[in-house]
C-alpha cells in the first residue's frame, strides 16, 4: 500500500502522477490500467481542487492492490460533503456549439473504472475508485 | 512532461501528458489558429477532460468560420477517451 498527502493545488498534479507512476511500477500494472487510474485520479483530484477553494488541508491519496483489483482512495477534510457518484452528465444531447466540458471528466472516469464509491464520515470526505486488472 | 508546438507545415504537434496543469499553455497555441489545421497526436501519451475542453473550445471557435481541426495518429487509449466522451462525433479523427 502507498499513501501520500498532496497540497490542494493543480500544481500538485506532477507529484500526483509521480505517485501513481511509482505505484504502477511497484505493482507492475499494464499500460491500460495505469492510464485509467491516472485519468480517474486526475479528474477527481482536480474536482476537489476546483470546488474546494479556500479549504485548508491537503488531499490524501492511498493506493493498494489486492490480487487482481486496485483500489485508490482520495480523502479530504471538509465540512461540505459532495457525493460524486450522484453527479450526472447529460451534455450529449446539447447542440455542438453550446456544448461545454463540465462533468465530462467524471463521466469518462466512471465509464473506465469498475467501481466508484463515496462516503462522508466525521468531516472526512472519501472517494474510492476500483479497477479490476486484466489477467 | 507536455509540449505543444506548430511545425513548419502548420501542424500542431502534441507530446507527452496533456493534463489539467497544461491547459493555459495549450490554449495560447490553439488561440493562434485562424484556419483549419491538423493536430498530430503521435507522441501524445495521455489526455484527460481538461485537454478535451481545450480542443472543444478550439473546434467551436473555428467552426463558426467554417474551419476545423483534424486529429491524427492517436494511440488506442487516447482514442478510447475520445469515444467515451463522444468527441469522435465532433472531430474528424484519422
Amino acid at each position: 500500500m502507498m499513501r501520500q498527502e498532496f497540497a490542494r493545488d493543480i500544481a500538485s498534479l506532477d507529484a500526483v502522477f509521480g505517485f501513481m507512476r511509482r505505484f504502477a511500477d511497484e505493482e507492475r500494472l499494464d499500460a491500460r490500467a495505469s492510464y485509467v487510474l491516472n485519468l480517474a485520479v486526475e479528474e477527481f483530484f482536480t474536482n476537489i481542487v476546483k470546488y474546494g477553494k479556500g479549504r485548508e488541508g491537503g488531499v490524501l491519496l492511498e493506493a493498494v492492490r489486492s490480487g487482481g483489483t486496485v483500489t485508490i482512495r482520495l480523502e479530504e477534510e471538509t465540512s461540505v460533503p459532495f457525493d460524486v457518484t450522484r453527479q450526472t452528465v447529460t451534455q450529449f444531447d446539447t447542440p455542438f456549439a453550446e456544448r461545454k466540458p463540465g462533468g465530462l471528466g467524471i463521466h469518462i472516469a466512471r465509464e473506465m473504472l469498475d467501481g466508484l464509491a463515496y462516503d462522508y464520515v466525521d468531516g472526512t470526505s472519501r472517494i474510492t475508485l476500483t479497477k479490476h486488472l486484466e489477467s | 512532461m507536455f509540449s505543444i508546438s506548430v511545425n513548419d507545415e502548420g501542424i500542431v504537434v502534441l507530446t507527452g501528458r496533456f493534463d489539467a496543469s497544461q491547459t493555459d499553455r495549450a490554449r495560447e497555441v490553439f488561440a493562434g489558429l485562424r484556419n483549419s489545421a491538423v493536430v498530430d497526436f503521435r507522441d501524445l501519451d495521455y489526455i484527460s477532460s481538461a485537454g478535451l475542453g481545450v480542443l472543444l473550445a478550439t473546434q467551436q471557435r473555428l467552426k463558426k468560420d467554417g474551419n476545423a481541426i483534424k486529429l491524427v495518429h492517436m494511440n488506442r487509449m487516447v482514442r478510447d477517451v475520445f469515444k467515451i466522451a463522444r468527441f469522435d462525433l465532433i472531430f474528424e479523427i484519422e
